[in-house]
């Protein structure tokens, strides 16, 4: 579903990516965990699309429509019929449904099914989140050609997705983010999430800054929305407690710009005993 | 006709652009037809009440319910004002008796087919008397106005403007005089491709007077807007709000000097003054000039000024989310105006001010409808 090929990118002239290789199935939780600075926040930005953030060498392909076929049993009906090589053919690139995410505007990756749950995610004074959302689902919409939702629809759905997370409607029509509390911007990320159904969730230390039963349910919040065999999730953290909840199927350890070291979930075990200078030397 | 205008080495008017006005004044009338009633800009659910057409500052009796409002010699008076002295003495009058208020909002419709055109008009309001005027300005030439404003005891007034023509200038005067405990909240919205001169003077000479005088300018092209605003409180226990919210675009030019007075004898004076200003591309510019002149010694004045950019952590999240750049910046510009649209009381009114807003961002659909707009502002 995404390959990341040698990726390079720089921020203000410094580079931060170095050559960083990943591939993610559909179907798969991949963790990435590295120390303080190592980039992987710039590897979220990278792949959203921020501008400032200077892609210098390297791919990044993205196949939306991608199925793990042995995972089907799971899917609630029709969609098993899509069902799709996963991994790009050498020479045809996109003629099979891959993309070039580097070509496309910030806007255009999330119409595709991109997701980027942000470390700090933003306050906007005078638009509501409610207003927020409906803006964001409609040109999504609207981008892959689809129809508008409607007033009742939309609200229905978002009171499904806060009820889902555990925060109150009422925060909903509040500006966005102004006044949420660390843990209560995180909740928020996720009931967006939820309400934009994304393909593909890269998730930014969703954890930090939550306390054990907010933990909880934003970890089975994630399982909920993005556990299927048509989605995939890069979650970036620091903790095994979200690796508890949120079980990943493949580990990454990022550190000076490039992955150190790939594993299955008993790395990040590994990582938590013996700490990230152990293991990245 | 011989026009003496100020030069912009006159401190009030250094900001302003005035050269268009000589050539506009000289052009012919426009001898063509113009909209029919039903599709001019009349609000779309305010409740009934007195409607006027005023082309090229004529009234159009034809088209025109007047309600209460008279035609004839009114008492409008700038002679220290180089273009409101040219209003003239024939013009409109809103005079209520005391308790008296008109059923729903007046609505004036002013349109100029080219050329200039001037016309002075005069609001009284006896004791307890209220009323909402609403009025709004198209079409092309330069509509030149001088409005008088006197509110006796307890009278309130709630004055709405919208400067939605194509092209031209819009030059509009304010003279307001408030008794005690009297009201008045002016919003003026300039978003059409007009240049402006705004002024006003409102002096609150009874005690415990309210006075808010603010707007939303918007500007882009070569566009100018110019706002100048006096408020002065003259007894004690006023409260005054000013809150100006600006954006220009391209090379345009937005200005807002605003100055609080507070005389000796107005104790316990509560100012509050907010200049904010958004500039959507740095060739653009803001002006904002705020003043306080206090003579008094127990009063409470506030003010601020900012000019800043679009907010780009922002933009990048909205992106993020789905939302292609330019819808992001008219949700955003929406969101940095709504605070000086939202003063205006009545529903109607607020959101045919917010959907011109909306208009001139190039989203004349509410982005997600006004409803979830509403929301956004907790109401
Ligand atoms: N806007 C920026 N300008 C310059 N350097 C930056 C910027 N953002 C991040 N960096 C640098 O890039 C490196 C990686 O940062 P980041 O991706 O946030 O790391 P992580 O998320 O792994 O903690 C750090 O050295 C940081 O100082
Ligand atoms: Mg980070």
């Amino acid at each position: 579903m995404l390959q990341i090929n040698n990726l390079h990118a720089e921020v203000d002239g410094k580079q931060i990516l170095n050559g960083l290789s990943l591939e993610v199935k559909a179907g798969e939780v991949h963790a990435i965990m590295g120390p303080n600075g190592a980039g992987k926040s710039t590897l979220g930005y990278v792949l959203g699309g921020r501008p400032g953030y200077e892609v210098t060498k390297g791919s990044v392909l993205f196949r939306p429509n991608t199925v793990r076929a042995e995972l089907v049993e799971a899917l609630p009906s029709s969609s098993n019929t899509e069902e799709g090589k996963d991994s790009p053919s050498t020479s045809s690139g996109r003629t099979d449904g891959w993309v070039d995410l580097l070509d496309l505007d910030p806007d255009e990756r999330a119409a595709a099914g991109l997701f980027l749950g942000f470390q700090y995610p933003v306050e906007i004074p005078g638009v509501s989140n409610v207003q927020f959302l409906r803006t964001a689902l409609n040109a999504q919409r609207r981008a892959r050609g689809e129809a508008e939702i409607s007033a009742g629809d939309f609200l229905r759905l978002s009171r499904e997705q806060a009820g889902g997370l555990g925060l109150d409607m009422e925060m909903l029509k509040r500006p966005v983010n102004v006044g949420f509390s660390g843990g209560e911007k995180k909740r928020n990320e996720m009931v967006q999430m939820g309400i934009l159904d994304p393909t593909f969730a890269v998730l930014d230390e969703t954890d930090s800054g939550l306390d054990i039963d907010a933990l909880r349910v934003v970890g089975e919040g994630i399982n909920r929305i993005m556990r299927r065999p048509d989605k995939a999730v890069l979650l970036i953290t620091h903790y095994q407690r979200l690796l508890d909840i949120v079980q990943p199927d493949v580990v990454h350890v990022l550190a000076a710009g490039r992955i150190v070291k790939t594993g299955g979930p008993e790395l990040a075990l590994e990582l938590e005993r013996e700490g990230y200078g152990a293991i990245a030397a | 006709m011989q026009l003496d205008l100020p030069s912009n080495r006159a401190e009030a008017w250094r900001w302003s652009d005035l050269s268009a006005l000589p050539a506009l004044a000289g052009e012919p009338k426009f001898a063509g037809t113009y909209p029919d009633f039903h599709q001019l800009p009349w609000l779309g659910d305010a409740p009934e009440g007195p409607r006027l057409v005023f082309v090229d500052g004529t009234l159009d009796a034809d088209r025109s319910n007047p309600g209460p409002i008279r035609f004839g010699p009114v008492e409008a008076r700038a002679e220290d004002h180089p273009l409101a002295r040219l209003a003239g003495q024939q013009g409109w009058s809103l005079r209520l008796g005391p308790d008296h208020a008109p059923t729903g909002p007046v609505q004036i419709v002013h349109i100029s087919t080219g050329a200039a055109d001037h016309l002075p008009a005069e609001i009284a309001l006896d004791t307890d008397a209220q009323a909402s005027i609403v009025e709004t300005y198209i079409g092309s030439g330069w509509t030149n106005r001088l409005t008088a404003i006197r509110l006796a005891k307890s009278a309130r007034l709630m004055l709405s403007r919208r400067l939605i023509g194509d092209s031209g200038f819009v030059s509009l005067t304010d003279r307001a005089e408030l008794g005690q405990a009297a009201s008045l909240i002016s919003v003026t919205l300039a978003a059409g491709g007009t240049d402006t001169r705004l002024d006003g003077r409102i002096d609150l000479q009874g005690e415990e007077g309210f006075a808010e005088a603010g707007g939303t300018l918007l500007a882009r092209g070569r566009q100018r807007h110019d706002a100048n605003l006096v408020l002065r409180h003259s007894a004690a226990h006023g409260m005054s709000r000013q809150v100006w919210r600006s954006v220009a675009d391209d090379k345009a030019t937005c200005s807002v000097a605003a100055r609080v007075e507070v005389a000796r004898a107005a104790q316990k004076t509560d100012g509050e003054q907010s200049l904010r200003g958004l500039l959507l591309q740095r060739s653009a510019t803001i002006n904002a000039k705020p003043e306080l002149e206090i003579f008094a010694d127990d009063v409470k004045c506030a003010h601020g000024a900012t000019v800043g950019e679009i907010d780009r952590n922002a933009l990048f999240y909205l992106a993020s989310r789905g939302v292609p750049v330019e819808e992001a910046k008219a949700l955003l510009t929406q969101a940095f105006v709504a605070d000086a649209i939202d003063r205006i009381g009545e529903e109607a009114v607020r959101e045919a001010f917010h959907a011109d807003a909306m208009a001139w961002f190039g989203f004349p659909l509410p982005l997600g409808e006004e409803g979830a707009r509403r929301e956004a502002v907790g109401r």
